[in-house]
């Protein structure tokens, strides 16, 4: 179809996708370059609840309206777990590009979960880790052991990370094994383990 | 028939709410100095009928006790403030909608601690709700919200290392812990939804026995 | 984290009830204020919805669907950031419904003739006013609704 002028001066954003890491979702695209000019872009959002029930509505995001950067934090809308359409567009003055739509719709249920940062030590005969606090929407499912009992591995449930948290006693001389995993509630799933640490109790 | 009144308002009129009690709290209108008085009248969302609370009539506090007027914490509430100076008035000004369940503040819990030789039991009683009368039946806020837990703190004042543990029931017991050494305990009550936490108790220290 | 199983007589459904009340906490001064009616209450009176403990089931699958049907999208306001909030309530609700349906499909959701007079009761509070005064003021009244549902 032959483009209209406005739309042949401003084309619009291409290669537009969503990096999603531990339920932050970011929706990214390639630059628009205009020799001499500053472009400026514009985000929509539409949940399922919008295309299904609201005449397929789009919501516009403030915090990137009229934006420079090419990327826009969509954490904040992407609250559901539905499948989300999102779209952004060029701004030069006036003129305005037409809308580049994501090819799939985002589910944050894809999200990546990265193995949780995890520090395990002893206060005496007790077992502590610290986690790295990843926000209301984190669990941490933690397993320990003692070595040469592999097959008895106990697993504690952590839904707030404040500071460090008490695992458990340890038997005098014994050396005991942690590792986690996050959890998120909303969609259900873990992350991978992260890396086994061992610590040694006193020796009483 | 509304006399017609010029006095500037009473301000940030709201509810002060802990553990249930519920206080109607304002500021005096500005510019008028001493001598100002204050009624106040209240109203159960959806019956609408504003009532007039007897007791804080005429009265030149700054605070009303409505606790027992909103004692039914499944309600939501309205409360209003007019104030009288010098033969004139104010307009009466309003509370936004008060959710006893999710706008109180909670208490953090009573906390005992007792030791021996290598370990220290730590016994928590939860807040209370606000009581009509010091006879009634105290009704905990265990029994209020079903999410509520604990977390408790441990702090090794030898290592200075400090672990949190949380629990849902009211006693936890440390064992295997340094003989003549002291810990000190403080404890946060902690509703997981609605989300309401407490500030942290006293610090409330102990030592083990020696060997 | 608030993420809860919730019961629902048959039905069990998991859902992050904290996500919901943090977007409704964001709005809930404003919404509440365009509700200058304090004589009608749509979940609260006659009968005060938290003494519905009969048939929750059925309860909760009428009230999904009346919010996500007759709610959310009567309730656009000229505040980007409400509506914004608004869309994720609206969409967190659209997901629990889908993850009734299927619990629906595989258990009887009784609704008892108590259950019925109650919903309808709800339905003719809703009635009483214009479209928009009726679903602004439900809107507002969502956490007496969460309140109700996290019930055990």
């Amino acid at each position: 179809p032959l483009l209209t002028d406005e739309e042949a001066l401003l084309p619009a954003p291409q290669n537009i996708s969503i990096l999603s890491t531990n339920m932050k979702h970011f929706l990214t695209w390639s630059p628009v370059t205009v020799p001499g000019e500053t472009v400026r872009y514009s985000v929509e959002f539409q949940g399922e609840y919008e295309r299904d029930y609201a005449n397929e509505i789009w919501i516009p995001i403030s915090e990137c309206s009229l934006i420079t950067v090419t990327q826009c934090n969509v954490t904040e809308d992407i609250s559901a777990t539905v499948p989300y359409n999102l779209r952004v567009r060029a701004n030069l003055g006036s003129r305005s590009s037409k809308w580049s739509t994501l090819k799939v719709l985002f589910n944050r249920i894809t999200t990546f979960l990265t193995p949780p940062v995890m520090e395990v030590s002893t206060d005496g005969y007790h077992l502590l880790v610290k986690l790295e606090d990843l926000g209301p929407t984190f669990q941490f499912h933690i397993f320990y052991w003692r070595k040469g009992q592999e097959s008895w591995v106990h697993k504690k449930t952590v839904k707030e990370i404040s500071s460090v948290v008490h695992l458990d006693t340890m038997e005098a001389g014994a050396e005991y094994c942690v590792k986690a995993q996050t959890y998120v509630e909303a969609i259900n799933r873990s992350s991978n383990f992260s890396q086994a640490q061992c610590v040694r109790g006193p020796d009483g | 028939a509304e006399l017609y009144c010029s006095l500037p308002s009473p301000k940030n009129v709201h509810f002060e709410s802990k553990n249930l009690k519920n206080i109607l709290d304002w500021s005096p209108p500005e510019g008028l100095g001493e001598g100002v008085l204050y009624k106040v009248k209240y109203l159960i969302y959806g019956i609408g009928k504003w009532i007039k609370k007897s007791e804080c009539k005429d009265i030149s506090r700054t605070w009303c006790d409505l606790s027992n007027e909103t004692y039914n914490h499944e309600d939501q509430y309205y409360a209003s403030v007019k104030a009288f100076f010098s033969g004139n008035c104010s307009r009466w000004t309003e509370t936004a909608r008060f959710n006893p369940l999710t706008d109180t503040k909670i208490d953090p819990p009573a906390v005992t601690v007792s030791s021996t030789e290598k370990s220290i039991s730590i016994v928590l009683t939860a807040p209370e709700k606000w009581k009509r009368t010091p006879e009634e039946e105290s009704v905990s806020l265990y029994q209020v919200y079903s999410g509520l837990q604990y977390n408790v703190s441990v702090l090794n004042k030898k290592t200075k290392k400090r672990w949190v543990f949380s629990i849902k029931n009211n006693t936890l017991v440390v064992p295997r812990l340094e003989s003549n050494t002291v810990y000190c305990v403080n404890v946060q009550t902690y509703v997981t939804t609605p989300l309401l936490l407490s500030g942290f108790s006293k610090e409330c220290c102990i030592a083990t026995l020696k060997d | 984290t608030g993420n809860k199983i919730l019961r629902f007589g048959p039905c069990m459904i998991s859902m992050n009830v904290n996500e919901i009340r943090a977007s409704f906490t964001a709005i809930k001064a404003t919404i509440q204020a365009k509700d200058a009616i304090r004589t009608i209450s749509i979940l609260s009176y006659p009968y005060s919805l938290h003494n519905f403990n009969v048939d929750r089931c059925c309860i909760i699958h009428h009230l999904l669907r009346f919010y996500v049907d007759k709610v959310f999208k009567h309730c656009e306001t000229e505040d980007s950031h409400v509506n914004r909030k608004i869309s994720s309530i609206a969409n967190s609700f659209l997901s629990i419904k889908k993850k009734f349906r299927q619990c629906n499909e595989q258990n009887v959701c009784d609704c008892g003739e108590e259950a019925i007079e109650k919903y309808k009761q709800i339905l003719t509070n809703y009635g009483q006013l214009n479209i928009t005064s009726a679903a602004m003021k439900s809107l507002g009244e969502l956490d007496i609704l969460l309140d109700w549902m996290e019930k055990a």
